[in-house]
């Protein structure tokens, strides 16, 4: 005859604390696995734009990112920038350089193609319209979302990487081209992926695909 | 002990890439804005840590108590916001540092030009007699590093007494002395002997401090022109 044995009350809270432990654990793990979860993703045809000619969409892993292009201050680099877009360059290209919460980089068309990137030259590539003019006489404020195009420690040397910081950066002013704001969707470049221990990302996330709204 | 090791392998571990934007652009470490928000859009920088730069490390500077930054940057603005925006941007000068005990291989100097990182690193601790004057000496190396063409040695050296020869270098001579004479004899100081690129710095500086003597002799009155003709080359508004 088997005994019946009840449980004490001290088992009991032990059961339950674990029980709890395991559905928190579980549930944080799905939770932390999407990490896009907490990001909104912005859809721009719910938008109205007041220059929806200078409005691009910088779709990636997390959803739509929005950028208002100013060529008014930029007219040279807002003009390259469109050209790549119209083109769909940047398509597939990596954000081959992230600072945690200082910025984002990408625009490498020639070494920072998906399938056919190349870590040992990444940031170096060109897009074969050469470069261009360094526009950085107009003041702007490089305030967290600006967009700027990259160059090497010479001016006039911008062609197709850009860049677009996550935190204010006054320094910026009258180094870098300025070529629009992020207006919508900041939260989801903070996202991007980035490495601790080095600004250029080994197996990095991709834009999807930058379009011009109009 | 070993919880203590613990605890910073952690924190190593943990820690972010710090990216510095300062070091990123000048390429100088320690540095933080002092301020940027300046008419003539000049940023000044002052060193946090002391910093350790250039070809074998043989650039050092340390950082200043703030009270001497406060004091130092007030007549440092002052002497600078004489150079407009645009004239700043023709010669290459946007970033001054600001430290104490600068030296370079070991020696002591007021200043450090750069014109390609477009950055003068400034000894707030140098020569209190000197001090003002020799801000505008460092600012005209950087004129001069950008504009060689204008500023030809040659030329220059050709105004000079027959028979004399600079030394190889600055720091190759003794012949360090600032004072202004009160008897110029092609020279406008004792440092003035040392390289033509001293010499035309030093005749920039006294132009822009108002200290030419009042009497002057025809070799220095021909460099005093060949100075001003070539900075008005470079911005014919520069007020000299």
């Amino acid at each position: 005859m088997i005994e019946k044995i009840k449980a004490s009350t001290s088992e009991k809270i032990i059961f339950i604390f674990i029980l709890i432990l395991g559905l928190f654990s579980l549930t944080s793990f799905l939770l932390l696995k999407d990490r896009c979860l907490f990001v909104k993703n912005y859809d721009p045809e719910k938008i109205k734009f007041k220059d929806p000619s200078n409005i691009a969409i910088l779709n990636v892993g997390c959803g739509n990112v929005i950028i208002e292009l100013y060529p008014e201050i930029s007219p040279n680099g807002v003009a390259r920038f469109k050209t790549l877009i119209k083109s769909k360059s940047y398509d597939d290209v990596a954000f081959h350089r992230v600072i945690k919460n200082k910025l984002v980089q990408a625009g490498d068309l020639e070494f920072g193609k998906k399938g056919n990137i190349d870590y040992g030259k990444i940031g170096t590539g060109k897009s074969g319209l050469g470069t261009i003019k360094s526009e950085i006489d107009k003041e702007f404020d490089y305030s967290k979302g600006s967009v700027g195009l990259a160059r090497t420690q010479k001016y006039n040397t911008e062609d197709s990487q850009f860049f677009i910081i996550l935190q204010d950066e006054p320094l910026y002013e009258g180094e870098f081209t300025p070529i629009g704001k992020v207006i919508y969707g900041i939260k989801v470049l903070e996202k991007i992926k980035y490495l601790d221990k080095s600004e250029y990302v080994l197996r990095p996330d991709f834009i999807n695909s930058l379009r011009l709204f109009n | 002990m070993k919880l203590f090791k613990l605890i910073l392998l952690c924190l190593f571990l943990f820690s972010n890439a710090y990216a510095n934007t300062i070091y990123d652009l000048i390429k100088i470490p320690h540095l933080e804005i002092y301020n940027i928000k300046t008419d003539n859009k000049l940023r000044y920088l002052y060193a946090k840590q002391p910093f350790t730069i250039g070809l074998d490390n043989n650039i050092n500077c340390f950082n200043s108590r703030k009270k001497d930054l406060e004091k130092k940057y007030v007549i440092i603005e002052k002497n600078l916001r004489r150079y407009s925006k645009d004239f700043l941007k023709k010669i290459n000068l946007k970033y001054i540092v600001l430290c104490e005990d600068l030296s370079i291989s070991g020696i002591g100097t007021a200043g450090i030009p750069d014109n390609i990182m477009k950055t003068l690193i400034v000894d707030i601790k140098f020569n209190e007699k000197y001090f003002e004057r020799v801000l505008h000496h460092e600012v005209f190396h950087i004129i001069n590093d950008t504009y060689k063409e204008i500023f030809d040695k040659e030329i220059w050296s050709s105004f000079n007494p027959s028979g004399f020869n600079y030394a190889k270098c600055s720091t190759c001579t003794k012949k360090i002395g600032l004072d202004t004479y009160l008897k110029t004899n092609g020279f406008i100081t004792e440092y003035s002997r040392s390289t033509a690129s001293e010499d035309m710095a030093e005749v920039f500086s006294h132009l822009m401090y108002g200290n030419i003597p009042d009497e002057i002799d025809p070799i220095l009155k021909k460099k005093i022109e060949f100075i001003k003709k070539g900075i008005s080359k470079i911005d014919k508004n520069f007020v000299l």
